[in-house]
């Protein structure tokens, strides 16, 4: 309250911006920030810039991250196990090596099928699919009408990317980073393609 | 002590990446598919068996037996199910692949392997984060809505009901109008008695039948004659 004529002062663009991110729990884009806090784009985007700064992990419990396309307060990871004895809850069980594989299939060569995930992998991956989706980690988003029985298409979710802390799927390293030249020299090599032609040893495969 | 239910597993108890629990109810949830035999290290269920087990116990080698059993049919199934298909192999027209697809299959695969690595990575630095605000508790004299139960009207709203069966019914077979010529017909040589029109009827054609006979009096094609309530019933041609 202004004490001088009694009128309330008007908030500043980045209280408005941290009052709406305070009741959101999913990630808010800059274009809905705008739309309800009534700002400009750019007034917002410096908004953000600033709230950024204040909730930075070495000075705030609460850090501001910029995941799955928008904007999320978040509690700071150091401070997690106070929280989670605050709320008497246990982290979800740990993914396993075949899930984790299962969602880089998706984030790499999705939207795709269960049997191409099945095909990359060289192994039937039904079970580890049905589970991602029951974590809400994949989704089915649509059909492939070209092949038999149009079977569904697999794809990320908003929850893998926030839970990746990933803006979106370009914030993944690519593909072609993942594996050095001496790495797939090595499988080459493996392989005999340049001797009698015949498979030898193989990479450990999961 | 020997359990009483005869099943010295059952108080042995894993705690593994992909599950925490009963050895039996993970036994039951691999039976089921509900948990991927690739996903259990099997080398960690023997050596939780060997920290858990007694040598003291009375039932060591009940217990001993019954883990050898169900360890040896896991590691069975797992190995089957990383080989081939039989079915595959038999029918000889296994797919020919090159070394050159092989390769490029395996380095497909290898990119996964070090993406999934990297997501562990990702999944596990942001695995501390906890949204500001989880759920929030309805306003102070607003109604609390549930999404699902919206949904669930929403669908109710805007689907229709589903259309009875009526196969049983069969193809429609009689017509009024040919019920109508029976009559007409029967009419000929004088009153009928209703029971004698429709002695070799089947109930919908003696149904139609009546219907006729009613629709034709209403006309002033016949009278129908009936002389005491629910008496017999007869049909005369008009005058």
């Amino acid at each position: 309250m202004n004490e001088t004529n009694g009128s309330p002062e008007p908030p500043k663009a980045a209280h408005l911006v941290e009052a709406v991110l305070l009741t959101s729990a999913r990630p808010v884009g800059v274009g809905a920030l705008s739309s309800a806090s009534g700002l400009p784009e750019a007034a917002v985007r410096s908004s953000l810039t600033d709230l950024a700064r204040r909730y930075s992990p070495g000075k705030s419990g609460i850090v501001l991250r910029n995941v799955a396309g928008g904007y999320l307060l978040s509690t700071n990871p150091a401070c997690s196990a106070a929280v989670e004895r605050f709320r008497d809850e246990a982290r979800p069980a740990p993914l396993s090596g075949a899930a984790y594989e299962v969602l880089s299939c998706a984030i790499y060569y999705g939207p795709l099928t269960r049997s191409a995930i099945s095909g990359v992998r060289g192994v039937n991956s039904d079970a580890v699919v049905r589970n991602l989706i029951d974590r809400g980690l994949l989704a089915e988003v649509g059909a492939d009408h070209e092949s038999p029985g149009s079977p569904a298409l697999l794809d990320v979710t908003e929850e893998l990317l926030i839970a990746a802390g990933a803006s979106s799927r370009e914030d993944f390293p690519s593909l072609e980073t993942l594996v050095s030249e001496e790495e797939l020299a090595r499988v080459r090599k493996r392989l005999r393609i340049v001797g009698d032609g015949s498979p030898a040893e193989l990479p450990e495969t999961p | 002590m020997l359990d009483p239910s005869g099943r010295a597993l059952s108080d042995f108890t894993v705690e593994l990446d992909v599950y925490s629990g009963p050895y039996e109810w993970l036994l039951a949830l691999i039976l089921k598919d509900e948990l991927e035999i690739f996903e259990v290290p099997l080398h960690e269920l023997v050596s939780f068996y060997l920290q858990a087990r007694n040598p003291e116990a009375l039932n060591t080698l009940e217990r001993d037996t019954d883990f050898a059993g169900s360890a040896a049919a896991l590691v069975l199934l797992k190995s089957r199910t990383l080989s081939p298909a039989p079915a595959d192999a038999e029918d000889g027209e296994e797919e020919e692949i090159s070394p050159e697809q092989l390769a490029e299959k395996l380095t497909r695969y290898l990119m996964v392997r070090h993406g999934a690595e990297a997501l562990r990575a990702s999944f596990a630095r942001n695995a501390g984060h906890h949204p500001s605000a989880h759920l929030l508790p309805p306003r102070p004299g607003r109604l609390q809505i549930d999404p699902d139960r919206i949904l669930e009207a929403a669908r109710r709203s805007f689907s229709r009901p589903a259309e009875p069966p009526v196969k049983h019914l069969g193809p429609i077979t009689v017509t009024l109008q040919e019920l109508a010529s029976v009559i007409h017909t029967a009419l000929v040589s004088g009153p009928v008695p209703y029971e004698e029109l429709v002695r070799d009827m089947d109930r919908l054609r003696s149904a139609v039948a009546f219907a006729a006979a009613l629709s034709l009096a209403h006309e002033g094609h016949l009278r129908l004659v009936q002389p005491e309530p629910l008496g017999p019933l007869t049909l005369e041609p008009a005058q």
